[in-house]
């Protein structure tokens, strides 16, 4: 086996906040191999892009890392001089924001923007940026790629912008790209070519991805394997197939159920009861038990790991896993 | 089950605002953009009663414009909507309150200063539905309908997660007794979890209400769930319409069969998954190409498609199709 290229342990990011200690991420551990495709699901608050925020240094006040570490091509990235941190930025690491407006400078022309993000890190003639440049926004589907470097932010629709912001990442052939409900905002046959990009770039160039979703269907057709996320914490991983097709975590038997694809036109869908939990009055013991059908009185401990096979679960009462 | 709307010819430009400079400079030769932007063309359909249509189509094809017509928000170009023969708008404005719009951004769509309580009463009392005295219990209903605690009338829509903004608009439309409802991508900014505990809703309101709907979403599987019937939209027309099972099973334009081919579905297998994106770009309003619309992009374009636009033509099972090849 090559040596990953990420390994994540024991990452904690809290928000000092004025009613208390939000604990968005709260002891996350995985590891990438160049190449993979990890996908990161969860409910709509649980540390995705906290997360996502935390491996390229952006955690800003009142959130800090308060624990653990992160290892990048062998390099320890928690406590890293903030020069550093930026050189590694966008040319080794890179990141697609869940909002393109942050990634896009209003007042330039996108032609300008790509060059001096290429600039920054190499030294690029012009026209050999502009080249670079267009052939990227190509690869994302943008046509006439040349002629719309001229172009403002504001000239492209919602879902052309997103695709500038990912043909920015992609710009310095990072080793990494941590991308944030990338697609969300697009078109199914616009998302279906930017899926077909990122896949064959993973597989031809060696770039490993984080993909950040709560689009399920996207996760099981991209990635190889899957983080499944809940206040704060990894509750279950392993291979996309395996994880979906027979989850170990009564969490993820509920996001799959809840899944229009799951039932019959019409029908009700099987929903999950209750809300996500608020991340500064934690319930002691096992976050989920409040929501779970299978909690007992156990589940007010702290969950055990359940290992099975490559994939594990946070579970006082996991499923069965199939075969 | 008869129709209880028709939309016969609805048409919508939007016209470039121009500034007296814009036009001076225009008249003068200079390159300023005069086309009016074709949102919606000629669209007729009708919905029965109890019935949702769901109305797909890919970003900037007319859905919003579509859906606001219909809403009686926006006044058509040309052509009209009816509910039961009775027009909905008259002299640009609304003549109706039996048709009310959930919007896919509730943040938006709730003043932010208002409490919802007072959102959801408002309109009632306005159109003296009930009164004023009675707002409290009535709000308190309709908040217990929607899945909410009656005690958070008193909150502002901040105060809220969106999947309960969303329910509180819900409740706001609903108060107004509609027989119809305009949903326009009602789900799209939800969580999965939550995204189903709003359709969940949903259903069960339009069953206990008798509703019919129009439904937006660029999300098929959703659209698979709540409609009975689908309209695909692709330029500003409709170009093939028909039964859910139906067009979802067996879809007879090529712009539906690219659609929904490029759809990534849940996969269990290990297999590897090739997606199948439709070539090209959706074209400008301002200029729509000849013939077809869908005739660059289209695999089986030929001479005629580039030549003469198809009429929408029913086809066998209650489908109409916008195809010269179907
Ligand atoms: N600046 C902040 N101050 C306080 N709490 C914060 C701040 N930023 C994030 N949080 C908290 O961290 C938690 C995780 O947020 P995060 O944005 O990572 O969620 P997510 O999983 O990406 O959700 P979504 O799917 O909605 O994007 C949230 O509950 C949020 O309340
Ligand atoms: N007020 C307006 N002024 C000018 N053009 C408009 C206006 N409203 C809509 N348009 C244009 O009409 C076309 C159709 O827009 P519409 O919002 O109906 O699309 P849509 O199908 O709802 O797209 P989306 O899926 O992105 O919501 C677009 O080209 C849009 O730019
Ligand atoms: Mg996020
Ligand atoms: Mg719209």
């Amino acid at each position: 086996m090559t040596a990953p290229l990420l390994e994540v342990e024991g990452l904690r990011t809290h928000f000092l906040t004025r009613a208390g200690v939000a604990k968005a991420v709260d002891g996350v551990s995985f590891v990438l191999q160049p190449g993979e495709i990890l996908g990161l699901v969860g409910e709509s608050g649980s540390g995705k892009s906290v997360t996502g925020f935390s491996l390229i240094g952006l955690v800003d006040p009142p959130g800090r890392i308060v624990g653990g570490s992160i290892r990048f091509a062998g390099q320890e990235l928690v406590g890293l001089p903030a020069e550093q941190m930026r050189a590694l930025r966008g040319r080794r690491i890179a990141m697609v924001f869940q909002d393109p407006q942050a990634t896009l400078n209003p007042v330039l022309t996108i032609g300008t923007q790509m060059a001096l993000a290429l600039q920054a890190h190499d030294r690029v003639s012009d026209r050999a940026a502009a080249e670079r440049a267009a052939t990227m926004l190509t690869r994302v589907g943008i046509p006439d790629a040349a002629a719309r470097l001229g172009n403002y932010p504001h000239e492209f629709s919602g879902g052309m912008r997103q695709r500038v912001a990912i043909a920015m990442a992609l710009l310095n052939g990072p080793e990494l790209i941590i991308a944030d409900e990338p697609t969300t905002a697009l078109d199914v046959s616009i998302q279906a070519q930017i899926l077909h990009e990122m896949k064959a770039l993973a597989a031809e160039s060696g770039t490993a991805l984080i993909w950040i979703s709560h689009d399920l269907a996207t996760v099981s057709a991209l990635a190889h394997r899957v983080l499944v996320m809940y206040a704060g914490r990894i509750v279950e991983s392993g291979p996309v197939g395996a994880v979906l097709r027979a989850p170990l975590h009564p969490y993820t038997r509920g996001l799959l159920d809840s899944l229009p694809a799951m039932t019959e036109p019409g029908r009700r869908l099987r929903q999950i009861p209750g809300t996500a939990p608020s991340l500064l009055a934690l319930p002691p013991g096992c976050p989920f038990a409040p929501r779970c059908p299978r909690a007992d009185a156990a589940c007010t401990a702290p969950p055990p790991r359940v290992d099975h096979a490559e994939r594990r679960a946070l579970c006082h009462h996991p499923l069965e896993a199939a075969a | 089950m008869s129709d209880i709307v028709q939309a016969s010819a609805l048409t919508r430009r939007f016209d470039p605002r121009l500034s007296l400079g814009d036009r001076i400079a225009a008249a003068f030769g200079a390159r300023v953009e005069t086309r009016p932007v074709r949102a919606v063309t000629d669209v007729s359909f009708a919905i029965r009663q109890g019935e949702t249509l769901g109305l797909v189509g890919e970003s900037g094809c007319g859905k919003s414009t579509l859906g606001r017509m219909v809403a009686g928000i926006l006044p058509p170009s040309a052509g009209d909507l009816r509910i039961d023969g009775e027009p909905v708008m008259r002299h640009g404005r609304k003549t109706t309150t039996r048709i009310q719009t959930v919007f896919q951004d509730p943040f938006a769509s709730l003043n932010p200063r208002r409490r919802i309580g007072a959102t959801i009463s408002e309109g009632p009392i306005a159109h003296r539905l009930i009164r004023r005295a009675e707002a409290p219990a009535f709000v308190a209903d309709w908040l217990a309908r929607v899945g909410l605690d009656p005690a958070v009338a008193t909150r502002f829509p901040h105060q809220f997660s969106g999947g309960q903004r969303q329910r509180v608009a819900i409740a706001r439309a609903l108060a107004m007794r509609p027989d119809i409802l305009v949903c326009d991508e009602p789900v799209a900014s939800l969580d999965v979890s939550i995204q189903a505990q709003i359709l969940n809703l949903f259903l069960d309101l339009r069953e206990a209400l008798g509703l019919t709907c129009l439904f937006i979403s660029h999300d098929l599987s959703v659209v698979r769930h709540v409609s009975h019937r689908v309209a695909i939209m692709y330029l500003g027309r409709i170009v093939e319409i028909g039964p859910a099972a139906q067009v979802y099973a067996a879809p007879r334009h090529p712009y539906t069969q690219g659609l929904l081919d490029s759809v990534p579905k849940l996969r269990l297998d290990a297999e590897d998954v090739s997606f199948q994106p439709i070539a090209g770009e959706l074209p400008s309003p301002l200029s729509p190409p000849s013939g077809c619309a869908f005739h660059p992009r289209c695999p089986r374009a030929t001479d005629l498609c580039r030549a003469q636009r198809p009429e929408l033509a029913p086809h066998p099972g209650e489908v109409a199709v916008a195809c010269h090849h179907a």
